[in-house]
This record gives structure tokens, sequence and C-alpha cells, in this order.
């Protein structure tokens, strides 16, 4: 890799929010490709920002500006993606199921999902079954996030993917969860497709979706 | 098996003293399960039968919040949820057309310089202390009250908005340090009234600091700008012949020696879903009391038989030598089935008798 692919990305991790765009440029200058600059400067930076987060190396904030960081980059380079190459690398829809007011962890993860590249549509706090639903059925998204911090709103999970079978739509998108109190063992239960602990795994889990 | 109120009891425990039995201890029990408790209706505004509910199931004190978060946590009815409320209506009239533009669950309202300047921190500093005061007069003998106040993390970063906050820590982080100093400052004003009150006898901080993979914010940023302001509450408390406690959800493990050193005397619930008590008793248990981790998932969904075992199991591991109380995973909601409930406490009592034998 050569350097300035390399500054990129400790501009990412070590969140130079000043120093990125000059440094993307420079890389234009160079003649570097911008979905390379994207794939493996931008993104591979924030894999190693994702796994930092979950070693409980960097915490949050830290994260949260990296991404930030990463999107400044991000919107010097994408003017210059040509057809396919500027497509999103997917839709996400994400959401706090109903009776369910916590979207601490949501918010992170669409964080994280955006700046993996994926186009995502928050439905916030609260979102009923149908509302959900009713997204999907607008939306078309590849993949669904629904997140619960309550023991108590975990089942709307299970009755989001019920109506989805209902509306002849569960095999058209993936559907992952997450919250604190959800594990594998639930997402499986559930029939859901994946569980993500944290932000990195979300992204990692959606990526593998699309891949 | 005495049920009698004696804070006595709680205050050995926390000093690692061997009482009659292991306390109970909660910092919140919802009022659907007090009433099926007392066979009539509590409600908020009836202290008289929340004092009689704590003191018959045999708890040593009453918990009572008072603070911007009254009545317990941030709501519609919430203070600091009126006081943004009221603020808005003067400016218009329409906002009150849509809560959630004034309610703090849903919303955030200190992103910049400029709003930090114009929030109306002299009225939401303006505190309602009636039920702590008028409950003195109910309290049977050897009952007091640990008054729930002093949260300063949560209410920070929910003016703020949880990820503007976190940005801003590193971003702006002067505003940040602004708006700590600021809701840090109400609740210590509100501390002073509180350490007048002889019939208070602890001071319980409800704030939760970490996720289940740990710390919301790294330690270094706990240790800037919420440590120095909970270690000063901890010194006033002391001063005063109180106990310092506090609750947080998540895993603690990288904060607790922090915590530890700025002066904390108890520790509740040790998150059931994401740490393990008999390990933090290894580690902390000289210095700490600790409270709870019966696990509010199966208070919810599991079998009373289960619950018993589970307390008998922590009662045996824990509470020889005082510095732990029997409590729940977290507080005891409407949720939780109402036989696990008392199948909790009647295991407390059953079995925490001392000495300990199990």
């Amino acid at each position: 890799m050569s350097n300035i692919m390399d500054r990129i990305k400790t501009a990412v991790e070590d969140r130079k929010r000043n120093e990125i765009q000059n440094l993307v440029n420079e890389a234009i200058v160079e003649g570097i490709p911008a979905e390379t600059i994207i794939n493996e400067a931008l993104i591979a930076a924030m894999d190693v920002v994702g796994r930092r987060f979950s070693s409980g190396e960097i915490f949050v904030p830290e994260m949260l500006v990296s991404a930030l960081t990463m999107k400044m980059g991000l919107d010097i380079v994408k003017p210059l993606l040509v057809g396919s190459e500027g497509a999103s690398r997917g839709t996400i829809l994400m959401g706090t199921v109903k009776g369910d007011l916590h979207d601490i962890g949501k918010n992170i993860v669409i964080m994280m999902l955006e700046g993996a590249g994926f186009n995502v549509v928050d439905l916030g706090v609260d979102a009923t079954v149908e509302k959900v639903v009713d997204k999907v059925e607008e939306f078309k998204p590849e993949i669904l996030g629904l997140s619960a911090l309550l023991t108590t709103t975990m089942p709307e999970m299970q009755n989001v993917i019920q109506v989805l079978k209902e509306r002849g739509l569960r095999d058209k998108v993936k559907v992952m969860v997450g919250g604190a109190p959800v594990d594998t063992k639930f997402a499986e239960k559930i029939g859901a497709d994946g569980y993500g602990e944290d932000a990195a795994q979300a992204v990692e889990l959606a990526r593998s979706f699309v891949s | 098996m005495d049920l009698k109120p004696n804070f006595e009891r709680l205050k050995k425990a926390v000093k690692h003293v061997e009482p009659d039995r292991v306390p109970l201890c909660e910092v919140l029990i919802e009022y659907p399960i007090q009433s099926r408790f007392l066979g009539r209706e509590v409600t908020p505004d009836d202290l008289q039968a929340q004092v009689e509910f704590w003191a018959k199931a045999g708890y040593d004190f009453i918990p009572l919040t008072v603070g911007m978060m009254s009545p317990g946590r941030v709501t519609q009815e919430s203070a600091i949820s009126q006081v943004i409320r009221d603020t808005m209506l003067r400016d218009s009239p329409e906002a009150d057309q849509d809560d959630k533009s004034w309610n703090l669950e849903y919303t955030s309202f200190i992103h910049t310089r400029e709003d930090f300047e114009k929030f109306p921190w002299e009225l939401a500093g303006n505190l309602d202390f009636s039920k702590l005061e008028q409950v003195a007069s109910v309290l049977p003998e050897g009952m007091q009250v640990i008054a729930v106040s002093g949260k300063i993390f949560t209410l920070t970063w929910m003016l703020m908005g949880f990820n503007h906050f976190a940005m801003s820590l590193i971003l702006d982080e002067q505003l940040v340090a602004d708006v700590f100093r600021q809701v840090a400052e109400i609740q210590l004003k509100a501390l002073e009234k509180i350490l007048d009150m002889p019939h208070v006898g602890a001071l319980w901080v409800v704030d939760d600091l970490a996720f289940g993979t740990g710390p919301m914010i790294s330690v270094e940023a706990f240790r800037d700008h919420v440590f120095p302001w909970y270690r000063e509450m901890a010194s006033r408390c002391h001063e005063r012949g109180l106990f310092f406690c506090m609750h947080s959800d998540g895993d603690l493990t990288k904060l607790i020696p922090d915590l530890i050193d700025m002066g904390l005397d108890l520790l509740q619930p040790i998150d059931p879903t994401c740490s393990d008590i008999f390990d933090v008793k290894r580690k902390y248990g000289d210095k700490l009391c600790l409270v709870g981790n019966v696990s509010n998932e199966l208070l919810r969904a599991g079998a009373p038989s289960e619950v018993e075992a589970t307390v008998k199991e922590l009662i045996a591991r824990l509470a020889p030598g005082g510095g732990y109380c029997v409590g729940s995973g977290n507080s005891v909601p409407d949720w939780a089935d109402f036989d696990n409930y008392m199948a909790m406490r009647t295991a407390a009592l059953k079995y925490g008798s001392y000495p300990i034998n199990l």
C-alpha cells in the first residue's frame, strides 16, 4: 500500500479531521482510483477502529469521531465514483422495536454501517410491527436491523418476523437483531438471520449478508 | 426472623459487619408490586402506603427520589421535562402539541454553546423536596430514607443527546465539561439540603455508566468529567455520617477501582447480564458492599424454586462477614412475576440469618 493510503488510514484511526480531506485529495492527485481509496483506506481504517472498539481499546466517542473523519474523506472521493461504483453496498432499515425508547446502541450501529458504505434508513424508536413491515415493503432493503434493550420488548422482534412471513416479505430481507438482552440463541429461536453483539459485529454481519 | 426496619442492620452490612440477617435492598420497586404485596393500591402520592410497604416487606429504608429526574427517571412527568416544556411554551404556545418536542426521553437540547447559555438552569435547579420532608412524619422507628439523587452522567448525555455528547467529548470538550459542571452544581446544592435532614441515612446515585460490554466512555473521560463530582458527593456524605451508594447497569469492571477510590460504599446491582458477582466479591468484596444480582429475567420468567436457589447461593457465597444485601439485578419492575419477587424476599429471610450456615 502506498504511503498516502497508510496516512489516510492513520488519519481515520486517529481521528485527524483537519487532515483527512487534504490527504484524500493527495491520493486522488496521485491517481489512486476512488474505489481503492474508499475500500482500502477509509473503510479498512474503520475496520481497525471497530476491532479496537470491540476489544475495549477505544470507546464510543473515539469510534464516532473516527466515523465522522471517515465520512469527511468519503465526501471528497464519492463524487469521483462512476456508474455502479457509486452505489451503496445495500440498504438497511434500522429500528428500535415497539415499547422500547432506547436508541444509543442503534444509533452507533447506524453510524458504523454508514461508515461501511451502507445506505441506512432509521425508523427511530418505539417502531410498531406494522410500521416496520410497511417500511420493508416501501424501501425493499437488503437487511432489516431490529434493536431492543428490554427483555419485555424482545418478543416484538419475533412479531415483526411473523408479520414479514404473513405478508410474503420474509425471504426478501435478511433480519439481524441486537441489544443488551439479545443473544445468538434468541436470534435463532425467533428465526432471525443473525445477531451482532456490538457495532463492529453488526457491520461484519451486514457485509456477510450482501457479499 | 425480625422484620422490623432497622437502618443499623443495613449500616452494619455496608461496614462488613454481620448484622442479625442479610438486609433486603432495592433502589426501586414499582407500585403495582407494592400494591399487590399490601393488598391495596399504592400510588406515587401516597407516602404512607409506600412507607408501609417498605417496612412490612422487610426493608430498613425507603428510597425516595429528589432531583431533576424526579419522580425517578426521565419521563414526560420528570421535573427536567416539565422545566423544558414550560420554557418552550413561553416561546411558542404550539410547543405543547407534540410532547416529543420537549420530552427528554425523545429529544435533546444542548448542542451548541448558545444552547448551553440559554438553557433554563436556574429553573432546572429549583427542585421539589416536599416528599423527602413529609416522609419524616410517617417513618416507623428504626427506618430511614435513602435519598436517590446526584445523577450527573446520564442527565448530561440526555441533555446533549448521546451521539452528540460522545462526539463533543472529543470535538468540544469544554462544552461537555460545562454541562457536567452545571448539572453537578445543581445536584450538589440539592445534596446540601438532603444532608440537613436527619431522617436521611444515605445517598444513592442512580447513574448508568456502562454498557454490557464495558464503560460508555473511556475511564480517563470519567476521571476528567464525572468522578470528581462523585468524590465530592461521597466526601460530603461521609462528613455527615451518611454512606454513599451507586446503581449502574453494565459491566463496571474497568471502573470499580476508581469508584472505590472516590469513596463508594455500596454498589448495586452488579448487572447479572454481564458481570460475575462472585468475581467482583473476590476482587473488591472487602472494600465495597455488593447489592442485588438476582436476574430480572429470572424474576420475570423463572420459577419461584429457581429464584430461591439463586438467592440461597448468593447468600451462601457473598454474605458471610457482611458486605452483601439481597436484591434484584436492576430494580423490581411491574413486569416482574409477583410470585418470583415474593420468592426472592422469602428466600432472603429464610436463608439470611447470621451466622450463615448453608
